[in-house]
């Protein structure tokens, strides 16, 4: 009897095609049929941030050796032929059209494309291209510049809120009769998802109006859509394999230029085209967090009880393609009971690359915020940081007065406490001296939102050797998504896991739930529990209904499926063996539509994070010593995997707090750190080991009900909520509030370099 | 100007042309040149040479002797996956600044982004493909899946090698913070780094 894998230990499905190197990436794959026809592109950028292109010197680059075209803006649009994008792939995709307009709009942009029969002939002519512009001043500071109300956020709520208790006539005058007031501002530069593959694409045209796309993207189905339309196709006409792709993070959610590019000069060409991004493109050509400034005022009993929060931010809007930044949603909107409430998020148009969102994007900035404020609070009230936050729980939203479907925050908090042995802390600063280092330790928590989505499907397949395969185009960016399919089709129709074989990550499987807001899991699972319900009821029918089989003429009703075999009338068969009885390969079902939103509850994750660093006395360097998360975030899939989602988010969160930013030179509007010697990401010495917990408690109400067992499918998978994000969540104000503990140094400026530490130590 | 040139892919005075025009004579399977390819190998030189003479590299991949013509200035990299279809080994960065085109030069570990396949003649060449004894996982690969000590997946092959090359070449990491210091030349962004590191101290043990 097969054990059902949900909430094991499961190795990656792809584990061995990845650590063998046969997985393939969008830069890997090889047309085969058209090897020999292959061309390959590589793009010119702009070297200024804003005006127009007067001219474009493409002689010396179509002089060279194997180039076939040389494409520079403003193209005609015959050429290209790209149109506009609009309705629902809009927000997924940038908004000019790329190398049809002369105007710059950002340092970095695509202003031409050379294509040729080598990539080094490509890259080597490109090198030859020279624009010459009408420039005009960039607009780069958002101290400076106009300041507008950022609108909603990405899930529709206002962004700026503000909640009194009676009688109260202003966030102002409750924070003024507050015993204890904080008030912190805090800073961030541009940081970036940097994924470790670089964008790439093959475009591959079957026919002058049918083409197959081959490029990394988290919601497949917006990225074909938004390519159809770019393209001026029917969108059936566009294929999209997404299948291996080395890292999200929120930068492959857009349609960015490279791919419709790409897929224009193939068509034009008569030719399949690769084009791959070098890294530094990466830094202009794919998105960026934005750079922001946050204000957080607590005001708070003596005792440390919340009575007004206020939470105010100005970031960047790129003049672009933009993510509306929003750092106080999700974090004080919803995490800490107030009587008073107050948020409020400005933006002020710059002319830099397109942002968008990446991991944990508001949440992860917001929480840095609110949890440092917080740990100011704890000193200036005396309170203990977790003793502060339990003491301002919240059981219903402070913004929507809605209960959550589930929260076990207080349990991360006692169990966080326990395993990291935080009662022996002490929170007087400088306390533990070790030689040339400071010891100290914080905590902070963790909230993000688990968003209910509807409108996508899944198909089960059980074949006639016994066998299933499970089918939703959604994407693994490294998520353990194929996986987590799997072992949900196992659970849901009983059968071993090595008897189910996943397929994802291509647009002409029914259409899969995005990778993006944590939420591709409990997304995913309800409708692969409800594809293998149907196809049970299927089975079904073609067993009382088909000649072959021993049930005909029987009533449906009377079957009972369980784990793989069909059994009535004192008979008993494999699902395998009845299809083969009635001369079926294989038989399959889609999941139904549905799964609305549940009225009267939210939905969040959450965690708790407690972590110790020590800090060099005379370099100022510091480094995180140990680390634990406990995290709340429903059922678990697959511990394995979920375990890595989290542990890879802190690190975020290492990288958030100790080292990522990419300065903005106001004069050019040039990013200035865009190489990865310049920015710097988290390498494996940066990082100690991270202990993470995960609580496993279902969260129904979210997903659909578990069920009594009285059914013929396993629903066992239901009850996940999302766990991609909730770890890069306030990992960076733990680090912070651990180096103050440290020195007595509060920087609330990330990352906390060792130039901010030193002159103070 | 253009950003190319900063980035250091412009021309610095030298033609870059043809950069790898020469053809593949010979497959990665078939055995050493024999006279009659060695004599079309300069043929094809002189032919394609676009004033700057091919280099002709023989050298063993993964076991089997090939034999290849490159431009003087191709990276090993560059002619693996572009013209031995060893697509395994990845670029991140083609700038020695992540790890991700790890290969092995006579069991060193080498970064071959920044490795000429000009020098590579003489000598052995290992790749990811080239790990596993048909089916059986090297004991690092198995590490790897057992202790998810990957999650995109696009680092691990120089991850990988790396780890295979530190173990082996280098001698085995005497602790958990030696393996950290060692292996921080491989970024991963996923940050499957813990795991990396229960992987090697793992493979370590059997590996030898
Ligand atoms: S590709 Fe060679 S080090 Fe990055
Ligand atoms: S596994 Fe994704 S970068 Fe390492």
């Amino acid at each position: 009897m097969p054990r059902s894998p949900v909430g094991r230990e499961i190795d990656r499905v792809d584990g061995r095609l990845k650590v063998t190197g046969a997985a393939e990436y969008s830069g890997d794959y090889r047309a085969p049929e058209r090897a020999a026809d292959l061309a390959h592109a590589h793009l010119v950028t702009s070297t200024i941030a804003r005006g127009t292109i007067t001219r474009i010197d493409t002689a010396a680059a179509l002089a060279s050796p194997g180039v076939l075209r040389v494409y520079a803006a403003p193209e005609p649009i015959e050429r290209l032929a790209l149109y506009g994008v609009t309705g629902q792939a809009a927000g997924f995709t940038e908004p000019y059209i790329p190398l049809q307009t002369a105007a710059v709009h950002f340092y970095g942009q695509a202003i031409a494309m050379v294509v040729a029969e080598t990539p080094e002939q490509a890259r080597d002519a490109a090198a030859l291209v020279t624009a010459t512009y009408a420039a005009e001043p960039p607009r780069t500071s958002i101290a400076d510049e106009p300041h507008v109300p950022a609108g909603p956020t990405i899930s529709g709520s206002p962004s700026s809120l503000n909640i009194l208790a009676p009688g109260v006539e202003s966030i102002d005058a409750a924070l003024a009769a507050s015993d204890v007031v904080v008030e912190a501002e805090f800073h961030q530069n541009v940081q970036h998802h940097v994924g470790m593959e670089p964008h790439a694409v093959l475009a591959v045209w079957e026919e002058p109006d049918r083409v197959t796309i081959y490029a990394g993207a988290q919601i497949p189905a917006a990225y074909a859509l938004g390519m159809a339309q770019r393209l001026g196709l029917l969108p059936q006409n566009v294929r999209l394999i997404t299948k291996y792709v080395g890292g999200g993070f929120g930068a492959r959610v857009v349609l960015w230029s490279d791919t419709p590019l790409a897929a224009a000069a193939a068509r034009e060409l008569g030719r399949p085209v690769r084009l791959v991004l070098t890294r530094e493109q990466m830094f202009t050509l794919t998105g960026h967090r934005s750079h922001l400034t946050q204000t957080v005022r607590l005001g708070a009993s003596r005792r440390g009880v919340l009575n007004a929060v206020s939470h105010r931010s100005l970031a960047e809007r790129p003049s672009t393609m933009s993510f509306t930044m929003t750092p106080a949603h999700s974090t004080s909107d919803a995490l800490y009971s107030t009587p008073n409430l107050h948020v409020d998020a400005q933006l002020a148009v710059l002319d830099i690359p397109g942002s968008r969102a990446m991991r944990g994007p508001n949440e992860a900035p917001g929480s840095f915020a609110l949890e440092t404020a917080m740990d100011e609070l704890a000193i200036a009230t005396g309170v203990d940081p977790v003793a502060l936050r339990l003491r301002n729980y919240a059981t219903t939203s402070p913004s929507s007065g809605l209960p959550w479907s589930s929260k076990h925050l207080d349990e991360c908090y006692r169990v966080g406490a326990e395993r990291f042995g935080w009662s022996t802390r002490s929170a007087t600063p400088r306390a533990r001296v070790d030689g040339q280092w400071l010891y100290g330790t914080g905590m902070a928590t963790a909230i993000y939102p688990a968003a209910r989505r509807t409108g996508f499907a899944a198909r089960v397949q059980l074949r006639n050797d016994d066998t299933a395969v499970v089918s939703t185009a959604t994407s693994d960016l490294g998520t353990g998504a194929t996986t987590m399919v799997a072992i949900s089709g196992a659970d849901a129709l009983g059968i071993p896991l090595a008897r189910v074989t996943p397929e994802i990550g291509d647009t002409y499987l029914p259409p899969g739930a995005p990778a993006v807001g944590s939420s591709g899991t409990h997304a995913t699972v309800p409708l692969v529990v409800d594809a293998a319900r149907n196809v049970i009821a299927e089975l079904k029918r073609l067993a009382v209904t088909r000649d072959g089989s021993p049930w005909q003429g029987a009533a449906a009703e009377d079957l009972r499926y369980e784990r793989g075999i069909l059994h009535g009338g004192g008979r008993s068969m494999t699902f395998g063996r009845l299809l083969t009885a009635i001369g079926s390969r294989g038989v399959d079902m889609e999941s139904s539509p549905g799964g609305d939103p549940i009225p009267g509850v939210i939905h969040h994750s959450f965690g708790a994070h407690f972590c110790e660093v020590r800090v060099n006395r005379f370099t100022g360097e510091t480094r995180v010593t140990r680390f634990t998360t406990v995290a709340d975030v429903g059922r678990v899939i697959n511990a394995k995997a979920a375990r890595s989602q989290l542990v890879g988010g802190v690190i975020f969160g290492i990288g958030h707090a100790l080292l990522e930013e990419n300065h903005l030179e106001l004069r050019t509007g040039r990013l200035a750190n865009s190489t990865l010697a310049d920015y710097l990401v988290p390498v494996n010495a940066d990082v100690p080991d991270i202990d993470v917990v995960m609580l496993d408690r279902p969260d129904p109400r979210l997903t659909g009900p578990l069920g009594d067992g009285s059914e013929d499918v396993g629903t066992g998978s239901l009850g996940a909520r999302g766990l991609g994000e909730i770890g890069t969540v306030a990992s960076a104000a733990a680090i912070g509030n651990a180096v103050y503990n440290a020195t007595g140094i509060r920087v609330r400026d990330v990352p906390i370099t060792p130039d901010k530490l030193i002159e103070h130590l | 100007m253009n950003p190319d040139n900063d980035a250091g892919h412009g021309r610095s005075g030298v033609s870059r042309r043809n950069f790898l025009g020469g053809g593949l004579v010979a497959a990665a399977v078939t055995p050493l040149l024999n006279a009659t390819a060695e004599a079309e190998a300069a043929e094809a030189a002189s032919a394609t040479a676009d004033g700057v003479a091919q280099v002709l590299v023989r050298a063993a991949v993964n076991g089997a002797p090939v034999t290849v013509l490159v431009d003087p200035r191709a990276t090993l990299l560059d002619t693996l996956r572009e013209k031995l279809d060893l697509k395994g080994t990845k670029k991140g960065c083609d700038r020695g600044q992540c790890g991700a085109c790890t290969v092995h030069v006579d069991g060193r570990r080498v970064l071959s982004c920044l490795t000429l396949a000009a020098s590579t003649t003489g000598h052995e060449v290992t790749t990811i493909e080239g790990l596993a004894d048909g089916d059986r996982l090297h004991p690092m690969q198995q590490a790897f899946v057992e202790h998810d000590g990957l999650q995109c997946g696009f680092c691990t092959p120089g991850q990988i090698m790396s780890a295979v090359a530190m173990v082996d070449d280098e001698g085995p990491a005497r602790s958990d913070d030696e393996i950290r210091e060692r292996m921080s030349g491989n970024i991963c962004r996923c940050s499957a780094y813990p795991r990396i590191v229960d992987a090697i101290r793992d493979a370590q043990k059997v590996m030898r």
